[in-house]
């Protein structure tokens, strides 16, 4: 209440930049209120689920991408070695399409509603639908402090593809709305500082500081009763100032007590300012993030876009010349396979990095489902009849892992990708009875 | 969390409590009336107190009180008073000899004499002794609605963002427009903020000043959206109907045949919608002297519109059309075409030359082939032999189809050695008839843009983004200077707003051409996402434009030069675009000023607008914001200040009663008849400190109900008064059985009771209209089921004869019939209370806790409605209040569930509309309740909406202080025909509108 000018802390970016690093608290010692090795199986309440999808665009390698068997005898096609040290965890998912984007024309049209299923519009005027990612933001994501991540390694274009279709819908995966997608962060800085100092909310104190000086200068011009009335308003203004310098304070002794009996700190460093020269450290930066945000519980929603449809990022790393979407033309060739191939790594880059966190009886990894598609089967043909599907992690035991599935054959009504998408919610505790063009969910997964 | 929550309510606990002493102890503030008092005191210790314990609290006692009003705690004069309301029920319902009911004990006549006398006296007193007491009005914030309306007058967007906000309780007048009920919580007030993120999100920069987008403007495509089409309406705004032009140019000719002796071209323009500046020209054009070219067949056909008949309306319509193919036919014989060109190995489907070729069909809509003209003993015109370089480049523009004309065409005839004559002819006509006006839409291939509809402004590149104005016909025939500057403006924000030429170039840099950089076999000069800052300095600029100049090395000169050109425009305006956004700064802290004004409904003081920069530049330093960050950061700010959302009336003078400020005055009549913030003119009265003039707030008054905002009136005031308010939200009607009940007839039903109030609104009708009037509005949809003959088109109708299908004025609008039915079954209970309470203004007590169910739904039931009721009316203890509407409701049983007109019930039984009104008045069906109504009620009727808009418009329930200017606008409105304005005049001329209770009346009294 006597918050004045000279006494309000220094802002937390300050001291983010000062130090250069942030540190934060694995999910379970971070909970307010836990006290100091009381933990019993008990008390111990579940870990949180947590959700991301990674997309690449244009495609992958028809005849590298397989996967046969089941645990520990599960098989894997070239394209997806890196993820041979985790297969137990890794389904391969084969067969699956969405119905809405196929019929309309290439590339936006195939991309715009990868994670909705909804038809989209043609012509100047965007429309789609709320995407998987965006609902589960609005339902569980409302338990933390960012309901959702959205990040991009790729600046999104716009304009119009040929289809006439908006090249929003190649650019974007996440949509909040049907009229608007979810701005992409592309920056791993801002990345980074909307997850450890939740910006808004941060920035909230400061217009709270603001109105209660309107409310006092007001006050001495109004009637006693209406002050009354007044007194009101600048009571819920404190109360809100007062949650917000509750979580923060939860923070700072979380972490007191963290130091003090020895519990494990996790610290990263702030990135810098600006998008990195190089892919292979922007994507990396990016899934730190994300590991880093579902490690500390600051968020349970992520979307990651590695390389957007009609991408046109540059390999040079690679030895490949052509961009992505150039070498998509070409996808039996051996430069998309090594785009490919880069870009399945940094997926399992990520499955690892969650794997390598300890978390209840498991890791962080298996407390969570990391959803890897492509918009396309082939870059070559535009073929989307089917497309690329992985999930890993078990979301706390809810999800069997270790599997190839294959649904080509079952049937149109039996391989929608919303299905799946259902069949994930429901895990998580997100019950719909329908979404996108589904009403049931994928058999056998 | 729990301790803070504690606090909030006590606080807002004592708020009430000190309310109450305010209540009590006002009137002794004004003047004291001792002698009368103590008289009155005396009387209450004598008769009525023992008139209440012997008669009222056996019923009315505080265990389990009959119609939950306990009577018991009366027992002292003062107590009663308090409670003016309710004891003026008790008057009523005592004097009526309705209470005590039948069966329970009965005072003496003598008695009851008494005691009314007493409450009479009492009354009276009462309501002289503060005649005109502004009364309680607290400080409030804007309710939900209100906060709506002043979003969209103050941002110019409908954004609706109080939608999320829990829903607000109304108070006993059943408005939700007042102090008493509109609490702030924490929950609400991060709603707010919310909100107030919600807002600044459509807020976008200008080239001077900020405003609102119709939709968020975080992300690119929102904002290239938004630009796009603030253009693609403009142009659909301008007339460029040949035929419209040659319309009006007739009728000019004609003007005093068609008569209109007087009239000018201008004045026809803007009569028919078209351009009067084009009008000019072609009117020049075709009374021009023309020997040759096109013009002249044009002038003949012009020549040849007939004459102006009085029984054919439109006798030169198929001429004017007849002249417009004509000019569509002959300009597409001379066509310009332009071949795609390279630049060396670079393919034609390069921007900077796709950027050429649109700029030479842009340039040449007024120009023409003068090859193509056949001129006798010259040869034909042969592109037999034209080569055009990669017409089949899958990715490329494609191959330009080419304009062939059939030898000999007379249209195209030229005689020997007239050449010159000819092509200046024809170079007049094209001049005034430009191929188009302007391109809306482009695709990759020039010619087939079918393909390509609503690809708007489109450049024409393949896969990426870019766009190329193409509107000079237009632009130089059609605009005048302001729409010129207009039009410009938007072209510059696609660059300012959506920063289309940073992206464009930022990705043709990149990609280069058609989206692979073919072109750099070796070395790419851009590979990464690198900061858009240096790919668009002017040093990476030229450096690009080195390395193709390098590339385009043997390329012709015309390529050359078009890359050139690419590469300077695209420098130019970059670096415009940069220097004008550093520019525009300052203004936009001014218009952030502005805003803060309009928002906070009075002008900033100095400390106001230090606070704003302070908070801008804190916004910036602190959390590194940019410029437009920090902008939307301050929005949030003024839209959660208590500034903007609380109406808080600073109180200048300190005397017990003190004239409310201009500019308080000002929202006060803003927030009555528009929920909304005061606009310019309010705001300038209050300034010039006239607005509380009788004959000024009056005439703003008018001027407001005038104005489309006054809808707020209807949909506010009206919708709470006739209890309707949430009709859009109603689940009741059981859609399987009424499948004609839909969303369409849904909004349709909701809509009509707003037009008719707006009807008297606006036309300032009789308010008896609401119940006797023959007219109502209906779109086809309603007709329908109305069983009226549907209007054309879907528009909304007034049907000045609606009686004669049953319905005319509120009471047999389908909204109130279907809202007080329960879903399977009419209730004669729900409508019949409904038209006491809410037309007729009676004050009814609620219904005992345990009353008898009646069966859902009328199919399965063995009695009518009717025999039910009458079984439940035997009972006394029921009939006391059901006598009161019961009848008005089996008035209106043929209506069905739904407002239909029907003559049986779902059971298949006959209905009866017949009815015993109060007092014995026997009826039938609607016209009976009106007869009724108009015969011995109608006062009632008055009385009621009187009080209903004087409660609305104070913000606060009424009080016996209110009742001489109650009675005051019933006398008025008697002798006046019952007019809607002499109400809205009555009210805010009345000092309970102008006043406002002093400052000190709380400290003062509080001890």
């Amino acid at each position: 209440m006597t918050n004045t000018r000279s006494e309000r802390a220094p802002s937390r970016r300050t001291l983010l930049r000062g130090a250069g690093v942030t540190m934060a608290l694995p999910w379970l010692e971070s909970l307010s209120g836990f006290g100091i090795g009381s933990a019993s199986a008990a008390t111990t309440p579940a870990p949180p689920q947590r959700f991301a999808v990674l997309f690449m665009g244009t495609g992958i390698s028809p005849g590298r991408w397989w996967a046969k068997g089941a645990g520990a005898e599960l098989e894997l096609g070239e394209s997806l070695a890196p993820l041979e040290p985790i297969k137990r965890k890794v389904n391969v998912i084969d067969g699956l399409f969405n119905r809405e984007a196929t019929g309309q024309g290439i590339h936006p049209a195939m991309t715009g509603n990868m994670l909705s299923g909804v038809p989209i519009s043609k012509g100047s005027i965007i429309h789609g639908g709320i995407t998987v990612d965006q609902v589960l933001a609005n339902r569980i994501g409302q338990e933390t402090p960012q309901p959702s991540m959205v990040l991009a390694c790729e600046r999104a274009m716009t304009g119009f593809h040929e289809s006439n279709f908006s090249n929003a819908y190649s650019s974007h995966i996440s949509w909040q709305s049907s009229d608007s997608p979810v701005p992409n962060e592309m920056y791993p800085s801002l990345a980074f500082d909307s997850l450890f100092e939740n910006g808004g909310r941060l920035r909230n104190t400061s217009v709270l500081d603001r109105v209660k000086e309107h409310a006092a200068a007001l006050g001495g011009k109004i009637s006693a009763a209406d002050r009354l009335k007044l007194d009101e308003y600048l009571a819920s203004v404190r109360e809100v100032e007062r949650g917000i310098q509750r979580m923060r304070t939860d923070k700072d002794k979380a972490e007191e007590r963290a130091r003090d009996t020895g519990r494990p700190l996790l610290a990263m460093k702030r990135p810098q300012d600006g998008l990195p020269e190089d892919i292979r450290d922007h994507i990396r930066l990016m899934c730190d993030i994300v590991a880093l945000g579902f490690q500390t519980d600051k968020t349970r929603v992520a979307s990651l876009l590695l390389a957007r449809d009609l991408s046109a990022l540059y390999y040079p790393f690679l030895g490949v010349s052509k961009q992505h979407h150039g070498a998509s033309h070409y996808d039996t060739e051996e430069d998309y396979q090594k785009i490919v191939l880069f870009q399945v790594s940094q997926l399992a880059y990520l499955a690892q990095r969650l794997d390598a966190m300890a978390e209840g009886e498991g890791t962080v990894l298996d407390n969570s489902c990391l959803l890897f598609l492509s918009n396309m089967w082939s870059g070559a043909k535009h073929d989307n009849k089917k497309v690329p599907v992985i999930t890993i992690g078990g979301l706390g035991g809810k999800l069997e892992t270790g599997r190839a599935l294959d649904y080509f054959t079952s049937g149109d009504d039996n391989r929608k990708l919303c299905s799946l998408y259902l069949g994930i919610m429901d895990r998580m505790g997100v019950e719909l009875k329908e979404f996108g063009d589904a009403e049931t969910r994928l058999a056998g997964f | 969390m729990r301790k803070r929550m504690d606090r909030i309510k006590a606080t807002a606990r004592w708020a009430c409590f000190c309310l109450v002493l305010v209540a009590m102890a006002f009137p002794s503030v004004v003047r004291g009336q001792g002698a009368v008092r103590a008289g009155l005191e005396n009387q209450f210790v004598r008769t009525v107190q023992p008139f209440l314990k012997a008669y009222c609290v056996t019923c009315h006692g505080s265990q389990q009180p009959a119609a939950q009003l306990d009577l018991s705690g009366f027992t002292t004069m003062a107590a009663l008073m308090q409670d003016g309301r309710r004891w003026s029920q008790m008057l009523e319902r005592v004097e009526a000899q309705e209470m005590p009911p039948k069966g329970a004990r009965h005072p003496m006549p003598q008695e009851r004499r008494e005691a009314v006398n007493w409450f009479h006296a009492v009354r009276e007193r009462e309501i002289r002794r503060n005649a005109g007491d502004p009364g309680v009005v607290l400080a409030r914030r804007l309710s939900n609605s209100e906060y709506n309306y002043t979003i969209r007058d103050l941002t110019g967007v409908d954004i609706r963002p109080a939608r999320e906000f829990p829903v607000d309780p109304a108070n006993t007048a059943g408005f939700d427009n007042s102090g008493e009920t509109l609490a702030m919580s924490p929950t609400l007030l991060r709603k707010y903020l919310a909100a107030a993120r919600e807002v600044a999100s459509y807020m976008y920069l200008k080239e001077v000043g900020f405003a609102f987008a119709p939709h968020p403007m975080l992300v690119e495509t929102d904002r290239d959206k938004f630009a796009v089409h603030q253009i693609i309406d403009f142009y659909h705004r301008q007339n460029t109907d040949y035929a419209d032009y040659f319309q009006t140019a007739w009728r000019f000719r004609h003007r005093a045949a068609l008569g209109q002796p007087n009239a000018t071209l201008a004045g026809l323009a803007k009569q028919q919608g078209v351009s009067a500046k084009y009008l000019e020209t072609v009117w020049s054009a075709l009374e021009s002297k023309e020997d040759a070219g096109p013009l002249v067949k044009l002038q003949a056909l012009w020549r040849a519109l007939p004459q102006p008949r009085a029984n054919q309306p439109n006798v030169e319509r198929a001429g004017c059309e007849e002249m417009r193919s004509y000019i569509a036919e002959v300009r597409k014989k001379v066509e310009p075409r332009f071949i795609n060109i390279t630049a060396g190995p670079i393919g034609t489907a390069w921007q900077p030359l796709l950027i050429w070729k649109n700029t030479q069909y842009a340039t040449h809509r007024r120009k023409f082939d003068p090859r193509q003209l056949q001129v006798q003993g010259e040869p034909l015109f042969n592109q037999k032999d034209v080569v055009e370089p990669e017409w089949d480049n899958a990715f490329g523009p494609g191959k330009t189809i080419l304009v062939e004309n059939e030898p000999g065409d007379p249209d195209l005839f030229v005689p020997a050695g007239e050449r010159a004559r000819y092509e200046a002819a024809w170079g007049r006509f094209c001049n005034v008839f430009p191929d188009m006006f302007y391109k809306e839409s482009r695709g990759r291939n020039y010619f087939k843009t079918g393909k390509d509809e609503g690809r708007y402004l489109s450049a024409g590149f393949h896969n990426v983004m870019g766009y190329f104005r193409d509107d000079q016909p237009l632009y130089d025939l059609l605009l005048d200077k302001k729409q010129q500057a207009a039009l410009d403006e938007k072209w510059r924000a696609m660059d300012f707003v959506a920063s289309i030429n940073i992206r464009t170039y930022v990705e043709f840099a990149k990609l280069g051409t058609r989206g692979t950089r073919d072109d750099f076999k070796d070395g790419e000069p851009e590979v990464r996402e690198i900061e858009v800052e240096d790919i668009v300095s002017e040093a990476k600029i030229r450096k690009l434009e080195a390395d193709y100049l390098e590339v385009a090395k043997g390329g012709n000169n015309v390529a050359i030069q078009a890359v050139k050109d690419f590469f300077d425009q695209a420098n130019q305006s970059i670096r415009w675009v940069q220097q004008a956004r550093h520019d525009a700064e300052p203004s936009h802290l001014q218009s952030l000023y502005d805003f803060a004004a309009r928002a906070y409904r009075r002008p900033l003081t100095p400390a106001d607008r230090a606070d704003l920069l302070s908070f801008y530049r804190e916004a910036r330093e602190r959390y590194s914001l940019d410029h437009e960050g920090a902008m939307r950061e301050a929005i949030v700010l003024v839209l959660t200040s208590p500034n903007f959302c609380y109406r808080a009336g600073p109180i200048e003078g300190s005397g017990a009663i003190q004239p409310r400020t201009d500019l308080d005055l000002a929202s006060r009549l803003s927030y009555f008849l528009w929920s909304s913030m005061p606009d310019q003119e309010l705001l300038r009265h209050a300034a010039t400190g006239d607005l509380r003039k009788p004959e000024v707030i009056k005439a703003q008054a008018r001027r407001m109900l005038q104005d489309t905002r006054s809808r707020a009136l209807a949909v506010e005031f009206g919708g709470n008064w006739l209890g309707i308010r949430d009709f859009e939200q109603i689940g009741t009607v059981d859609r399987e059985r009424f499948p004609a009940f839909d969303n369409e007839l849904k909004e349709a039903m909701w809509e009509e009771p707003i037009l008719f109030l707006l009807d008297v609104f606006r036309h300032n009708r009789s308010i008896l209209d609401f119940v006797f009037a023959r007219d109502t509005f209906v779109n086809p949809t309603l007709a329908r089921h109305y069983g009226m003959p549907p209007g054309a088109d879907g528009a909304w109708v007034r049907v000045p004869d609606a009686g004669r299908y049953g319905r005319g004025g509120l009471l047999p609008m389908a909204a109130f019939l279907t809202k007080n039915a329960p879903g399977l079954r009419t209730s004669p209970v729900k409508r019949g209370y409904w038209v006491a309470k809410n037309v007729l203004g009676e004050q009814i007590p609620p219904p005992p806790a345990v009353v008898p169910e009646l069966p859902s739904d009328e199919a399965k039931m063995d009695l009518s409605l009717r025999q039910m009721l009458e079984q439940h009316r035997a009972n006394p203890a029921c009939a006391g209040c059901h006598a009161r509407f019961d009848s008005f409701g089996l008035a209106l049983e043929k209506f069905d569930p739904v407002g239909k007109q029907r003559s049986q019930d779902l059971g298949g039984r006959a209905v009866d509309a017949q009815a015993t009104f109060p007092g014995g008045v026997e009826g039938e069906g609607l016209e009976g309740i009106r007869q009724f109504i108009r015969g011995h009620r109608q006062n009632d009727f008055v009385r009621g909406f009187t009080g209903k808009l004087l409660a609305y418009a104070l913000g606060r329930s009424l009080e016996l202080s209110d009742e001489l200017l109650i009675q005051d606008i019933g006398s008025k409105l008697a002798s006046d025909g019952y007019r809607f304005e002499t109400v809205v005049d009555s009210i805010v001329t009345s000092r309970q509108f102008l006043n406002v209770r002093g400052r000190e009346q709380l400290v003062a009294n509080k001890r």
